[in-house]
């Protein structure tokens, strides 16, 4: 390397490197150095990069730079102490009335991505949103959150979102992808020309909000045209069954807080089925009181969340969902004669081929027939739900029907399943495919596609992508050219959720307001204002639809005329108005309904579906990513699945003996084959998986999502077959070959057994009411003379009988606490930065394993391990009982890791917040430090949460109560399993929880860390005499020692 | 192996080493003020006069800093709040010139930071505020300064001298700073 050579690399570094100011005359004692070029020099490159290179060392001179440079940095160490960039405080023209630096305001609002309506707050410093919280005592939602809406914000800073209206450059064939810029004036002419044209198309996904679908039927009305609704995860077999069954086109709500027995067949109620969040809040609140505690059976054909919450599990392949139904069915009415049906004739002849469901699908007949005793002891008070798109099968519509029939013969409809309060799911296959084929005959002139993303969604035979080139324009609001945008004529950038007014029906008679909680960051137009701005440059359409200027005020007008009257109660509608963006709902939920009456003739027309041998195909949504809407949002990607808990991929999931079988090893290749379509997938040997399943996540494999989204697993959505029954998600046979490669999953939990050891504590009901909890304890005689708590003293207890596992705490305090994604790469290595997991661990027969839920976090240990051997004292106890870390004491010595028997410290391998991209830095929660590379971190409690309190408790002069703090994980649990005070106050929850109950259990007590956190053993409600291993034979884990 | 130092330049080096530790270190320890900003005062864009408006006026600090009370942070102004007064007051000066141009504008002014503290210390206006803790404690008598300056150093021991002193009560934990 030449000096001169260097000399202009040295240019080119300077001209590339950041403007840094700073004040000169504070370099006083630097004066001297100043005016040295020499010196100048070298201060350029220093900690530009190393000083020294690959392939330097070769010839004298990178030496002689070498020892130049170490001088100089010393010397600029020496007197680097006092060198500070200058900072500059730019304050606001006119203060905005609502900021007041440094405290948040919050905003109400709700969150609907096509499933899970819920209510919301979005948190905002400074104008920036940075968190989502819930809404206490929502009707419908009741408290805590789902992952996705969390996640939904990393989505509004999302740096690949489009930042303005495009248009493609297409050709006469409309293959080429090219999009270019286009001004907003421009495009809304030549849309508002093609749209007079008429024969004009709308698909949409669910749409929640009232006001919206009030403006979409406005703008149908306007253009003559036909308004199309389709969501991948449709639920349209519910809404057919109610229709076939009742008469009723609706997808009704269900009470599962009323049912004392819950029977879903492949319905994963808990995870991703229609309303996960406010079901787990009823699930849970049906078993608070252990001993009325409801029962929950599954029969689940993949594993999914709510078939692990299970009390009993029976596992399935996807033909046997119906088969099921009808042997409960023949269970209750004909084998023991009950209800006003046993003496009907036609039905015990469609029942007939039932008779024996148990055995031919090698269940225990007793503890089937004990099922439907259950149900049938329970009527009024149980529930049986199928659904999703495990039950896509060729006999979905017969299964909900069978379904439906179960449930008005125990007598639940009306009671536990509820038409009235209907739920906002109105998408269909069919519709789409009416709309395909208009489309593909040239019906269809201009199509505007909002909310949903056809061209990935859908498998190749539905024919979309060819129908789509036939239509002559085609306008997509997106919010970035994605797969159905390149097939778009005029991209018409969305606003983000978070930036625009909209409202919400939760569920039929529960509505809110959803806010805008910052200003639109980029040139973007809500979806709304775009049909109004079009409805009124045509001059054509309803009034109401072209008088206004936006869509906040479409959005009052509505509210005034349509919502107020209902919901108004006889207030004044300005009053009634603030009051909802106040409480951030209106409306009560549905409690109840008549119950309707069952139309036999579907029932009676059930014909027994024909056997099925060999492989069968599951395909279901996984909790995290859901349809892959938010497949950017790389917090989805690094969370781990809650059963699995693999990052980053799709799989396909067989059972053991089926791996064994075909000597599948976990980092084994197949190749799937279903009809004429090939897939190369990574297996995963799943437990309790059915031997003939081969079950697949999707919502993954997105092409254009973004840098993070993309090529992440394969997309499972083209493995969905279409016949004219409808498409088919599940239930198609399918093949497989091993081939020779080889593909690494990352998982975060490599070891799934306890070992023996008293981790998770769970009983049964039967021992539970004899007082056998399950807990050990240990009495350990310490050498530690103990901490005196004169103040606060905080603790934690976490309810493991609560807790589904649904991992919303862990994307809440990812989002709270800043803590950094690491990819796949790194969470291979174990170097994942949660400071929140859940562990997952199965017990029993690895066949019909079951599954135990524990989130673990920094116990807070009195007698904390980590604390001793820190050299450097960068962790420390406090006199409230908080374990401290110092991040700026911290030098990385990963002793304090090494010595956590709990293993939730987390290091930093590398400086992560560096490579934050803007402006996803805004997303930050400024209350928290961003950590540096080579500096451990882990659960503080949410300590940045107690000081807030502590201040605001001093600032109003009174005492601290319970609920005044409260965890990031604890306010985002939607089962209420989380309950976080201070043990000093005898009269907060949790201290009761310490000194009461008898369920509560200390981790690895006999170590005697004395950890702050209690947890509560879990209480399965299975009529077994103990838990887990013995009785099952080969269990990993030896539960039932304990009890 | 490539050997990079020749034997002799690293003992050089090591000794060079060794003498800049040993500086460090005794600097440290008999110039406790060093690598701190004690005494900083810089120049701002508008020479904005504490003394006159604090001390010749007796403004009181909050009129302007009036989130001091319900916030961490103690604001700086918006322009609104001169314009308060300066829409009538000294509009004849070239400096309220140019804060009425930034003004009318809808720019602002980029002041200068004076009191800095590192990202991982969290310090709370309000809490010492309401414990009855004197601006000028910290912060001196601004009321006299033409200028700001710092005049204390911003140290961990000079916060925790002050948090030490039992008629304090205040607490000594890290996690009331760093977290």
């Amino acid at each position: 390397m030449s000096e001169m050579h260097h000399d202009h690399e040295l240019e080119m570094k300077k001209a590339l490197r950041p403007n840094v100011e700073r004040d000169n005359k504070y370099w006083l004692s630097l004066e001297q150095w100043k005016n040295d070029p020499e010196f100048m020099k070298m201060a350029e490159t220093e900690f530009q990069s190393s000083p020294l290179k690959e392939g330097d060392g070769e010839d004298g001179w990178a030496r002689r730079e070498f020892l130049k440079l170490m001088g100089a940095s010393l010397a600029m160490a020496t007197a680097g102490c006092i060198r500070r960039p200058v900072q500059k405080i730019v304050p606001y023209n006119k203060q905005p009335e609502e900021v007041t630096l440094g405290q948040a305001n919050y905003y109400s609002s709700a969150y609907f991505d096509g499933s899970d309506p819920i209510g919301m707050l979005v948190k905002t410093r400074e104008g920036r949103p940075i968190k989502i919280e819930p809404i206490e005592n929502n009707p419908f939602s009741i408290s805590g959150l789902n992952i996705r809406s969390q996640a939904s914000l990393m989505a509004l800073y999302d740096p690949e979102r489009l930042q303005g209206p495009k248009r493609s450059l297409f050709n006469e064939k409309k293959t080429n992808a090219q999009v270019i810029d286009v001004k907003w004036e421009e495009l809304d002419k030549k849309v508002v020309d093609q749209l007079k044209k008429g024969d004009v198309a709308l698909l949409t996904g669910s749409i929640a909000s009232l006001a919206t679908r009030a403006l979409v039927s406005d703008f149908a009305q306007a253009f003559k045209a036909k308004h199309y609704v389709w969501e991948p995860l449709a639920n349209e077999e519910l809404r057919e069954g109610q229709k076939a069954s009742y008469g009723d086109d609706v997808v009704p709500t269900f009470h599962f807080d009323k049912a004392k027995m819950i029977v879903s067949v492949d319905a994963d109620f808990l995870g991703t089925w229609i309303a996960p969040t406010a079901f787990t809040n009823q699930f849970v609140a049906g078993r608070k009181d252990i001993k009325n505690m409801n029962r929950m059976v599954s029969f689940d054909s993949n594993y999914s969340l709510t078939g692990a919450n299970a009390d009993i599990r029976f596992r399935i392949k996807p033909s046997q969902q119906l088969s099921v139904v009808m042997g409960l069915l023949h269970e209750i009415i004909v084998k023991q004669g009950r209800s006003s049906y046993a003496g009907n004739a036609s039905i015990k002849e469609v029942l007939a081929p039932y008779a024996d469901v148990a055995t031919q699908f090698a269940m225990d007949p007793a503890l089937f027939s004990k099922v439907a005793v259950d149900l049938w002891e329970n009527r009024g008070q149980s529930l049986v739900v199928a659904g999703g798109l495990q039950t896509l099968t060729k006999t979905a519509q017969e299964l909900q029907v069978a379904v439906n029939f179960l449930n008005s013969v125990l007598d639940n409809d009306g009671k536990t399943i509820d038409a009235k309060g209907a739920l906002p799911m109105h998408g269909s296959y069919k519709e789409l495919t009416q709309l395909i084929q208009s489309m593909a005959a040239g019906k269809i002139q201009t199509l505007i596609i909002h909310g949903v993303n056809p061209a990935y969604s859908l498998p190749e035979e539905m024919g979309f992508k060819d129908a789509i080139k036939k239509v002559k324009m085609v306008i997509y609001t997106g919010d970035r050219v994605d797969e159905t945008g390149t097939h778009a004529d005029f991209i018409v950038p969305d606003n983000h959720a978070l930036e625009s007014w909209n409202d919400m029906e939760l569920s039929n008679g529960v509505v809110a307001i959803c806010q805008p909680a910052i200003r639109p960051m980029y040139d973007t137009r809500s979806f709304q204002l775009s049909l109004m701005n079009w409805a009124y440059m045509a001059g054509q359409g309803p009034s109401r639809l072209r008088d206004y200027e936006t869509f906040y005020d479409y959005l009052r007008v509505f509210w005034r005329s349509e919502v107020h009257p209902k919901f108004g109660k006889g207030q004044d509608f300005e009053s009634f108005w603030q009051q909802t963006l106040q409480k951030g709902y209106a409306g009560s939920a549905s409690k109840g309904s008549a119950s309707r009456s069952f139309r036999l003739g579907a029932f009676t027309a059930i014909k027994p579906a024909p056997a099925q041998e060999g492989y069968e195909l599951v395909l279901y949504p996984t909790a995290q990513l859901g349809d892959g809407k938010l497949a950017n949002v790389a917090w989805l990607h690094e969370l781990p699945d809650p059963v699995t808990k693999i990052v980053w991929d799709n799989y396909a999931m067989v059972s053991l003996a089926t791996a064994e079988k075909h000597q599948i090893r976990a980092s084994s290749v197949i190749e799937l084959k279903v009809g004429d379509k090939k897939m190369e997938l990574p297996v995963h040997i799943q437990p309790g998986l059915h031997d003939d399943v081969i079950a697949l996540q999707v919502g993954f494999g997105r092409e254009k999502a973004g840098k993070v989204g993309n090529g992440i697993g394969k997309n499972a959505f083209a493995l969905a077959t279409v016949s004219d029954s409808g498409v088919q998600f599940s239930g198609q046979i399918v093949s497989f070959t091993k081939l020779k490669k080889k593909y690494e999953l990352a998982c975060t939990q490599g070891h799934h057994s306890m070992e023996g050891r008293n981790i998770v504590v769970e009983s049964t009901l039967k021992d539970y009411n004899k007082g056998q909890n399950g807990v050990t304890r240990a009495h350990v005689w310490s050498i530690w003379s103990g901490h005196e708590y004169s103040g606060h003293k905080w603790g934690m207890a976490v309810d493991l009988h609560s807790c589904t596992g649904c991992s919303s705490c862990v994307v809440a305090c990812q989002s709270e606490n800043n803590i950094p994604v690491v990819g796949k790469k790194y969470a291979l290595m174990g170097r994942e930065m949660h400071w929140l997991r859940i562990d997952r661990y199965y017990t029993g027969d690895p066949a019909n394993a079951e599954a135990v839920f524990q989130p673990m976090l920094c116990q807070h240990c009195d007698n904390a391990p980590c604390e001793t051997v820190c050299p450097v004292l960068a962790t420390v106890h406090s006199d409230e009982g908080l374990n401290e870390m110092v991040y700026n004491r911290c030098v990385g010595t990963r002793y304090c890791a090494n010595n956590c028997p709990y293993k939730v410290r987390r290091f930093n391998w590398f400086n992560f917040a560096k490579l934050i991209e803007k402006p996803m830095h805004m997303a930050l929660n400024p209350s928290v430090g961003v950590r540096t590379r080579g500096v451990m971190e882990k659960c503080t409690f949410c300590v940045q949460r107690i000081q807030e309190a502590k201040t605001t408790v001093r600032n109003e002069n009174r005492a601290m109560k319970d609920g005044d703090v409260k965890t990031a994980c604890q306010t985002a649990c939607p089962a209420g399993g989380i309950i976080f005070g201070d043990l000093n106050d005898p009269n907060s929850k949790v201290a009761q929880i310490f000194k009461t109950e008898e369920r509560g259990y200390a981790l690895l007590e006999e170590w005697h860390a004395k950890p702050s956190i209690r947890y509560l053993s879990k209480v399965r409600n299975n009529d077994k005499e103990s838990t887990g291993g013995q009785d099952k034979g080969h269990g990993t884990a030896k539960q039932g020692e304990h009890s | 192996m490539h050997r990079v130092f020749k034997r002799s330049t690293a003992g050089v080096v090591a000794l060079l080493g060794a003498l800049m530790m040993v500086t460090l270190l005794t600097g440290c320890k008999f110039q406790p003020g060093w690598g701190y900003n004690k005494g900083y005062a810089p120049e701002q864009p508008i020479p904005f006069d504490h003394s006159l408006h604090v001390g010749n006026h007796n403004i009181q600090c909050q009129y302007c800093h009036n989130q001091v009370e319900r916030s961490k942070h103690s604001n700086i102004p918006a322009l609104s709040t001169c314009m308060n007064c300066h829409l009538q007051v000294a509009t004849d000066k070239p400096n309220i010139q140019k804060l009425r141009e930034a003004y009318d504008n809808g720019g602002s002014v980029e002041w200068v930071r004076v009191h800095m503290l590192p990202d991982f210390v969290h310090f709370n206006h309000s809490a010492h505020i309401a414990k009855g803790v004197n601006c000028q404690t910290c912060h001196g008598e601004v009321e006299k300064m033409q200028k700001v300056e710092q005049v204390s150093d911003l140290s961990m021991g000079w916060c925790v001298s002050c948090h030490r002193e039992p008629e304090n009560k205040a607490p000594l934990n890290c996690s009331t700073c760093h977290y």
